[in-house]
């Protein structure tokens, strides 16, 4: 019994250990962005640092959003959740307001464009007599 | 995967984001809306980008390198704003 439990709480951890690497190989990524930009180059411990700095911030946000959404009645966290996070400082409040709108109208013009495209590919499906009825009709 | 924006190729993929916050959640009915999972992608990269930023202006000298007591520096102040 006592190695079941053992070996589920390794799982759970070497599951961590991977998320940590993704976290940061990204934020890795993230600094050489900058550091190309700015000509400078961070050293191996700060890349850590702040990869490890992230993870930690995420069970807070995770949790602080989860209650948010509970707070509203939902169980499906909603951008207005996310907004809420980002209320603490007000440059942050606002460029998370922009990226809002930026994907709202983005993902917008995707369905358009599935829509249309869908419309498209009916239309294209429908059999030539019907359209002929369809025009004697007027 | 294509990404919005962003201004760079740097950035969280969605998945990882996902596997972040559900990781944490402590109902097991808790979910994300895709917006919202867009949104998140965002607030991770700029919370990154800030600290790496912060660390770069902590830098009173003209290094080359920057180590992690420029990290130490900004730190107090990158949890106070997120």
């Amino acid at each position: 019994m006592e190695s079941e439990a053992e070996a589920e709480e390794q799982q759970e951890f070497s599951y961590q250990q991977r998320l940590k690497a993704a976290v940061h190989y990204t934020v890795g990524c993230l600094c050489n962005e900058v550091a190309l930009d700015k000509e400078v180059q961070f050293s191996k411990q700060t890349i850590a640092a702040i990869s490890e700095v992230t993870f930690r911030q995420c069970e807070h946000f995770a949790k602080d959003l989860e209650m948010f959404a509970r707070h509203a009645k939902r169980s499906t966290i909603s951008t207005e959740d996310v907004k809420l996070l980002a209320r603490r400082s007000n440059s942050l409040l606002k460029y998370i307001t922009e990226k809002n709108e930026e994907i709202a109208q983005l993902n917008q013009e995707q369905k358009a464009k599935k829509k249309k495209k869908l419309e498209n590919e009916t239309k294209n499906s429908i059999e030539p007599e019907d359209t002929e009825v369809m025009e004697s009709e007027n | 995967m294509e990404e919005p924006g962003g201004g760079g190729g740097g950035g969280f993929r969605k998945e990882l984001v996902s596997r972040l916050l559900n990781l944490h959640f402590r109902d097991q009915k808790t979910k994300v809306s895709r917006d919202a999972l867009q949104l998140m992608v965002e607030f991770l990269r700029i919370f990154v980008v800030a600290a790496v930023r912060g660390v770069r202006q902590a830098q009173a000298e003209d290094l080359d390198i920057v180590d992690v007591e420029q990290l130490e520096k900004v730190l107090p102040q990158l949890l106070l704003d997120f």
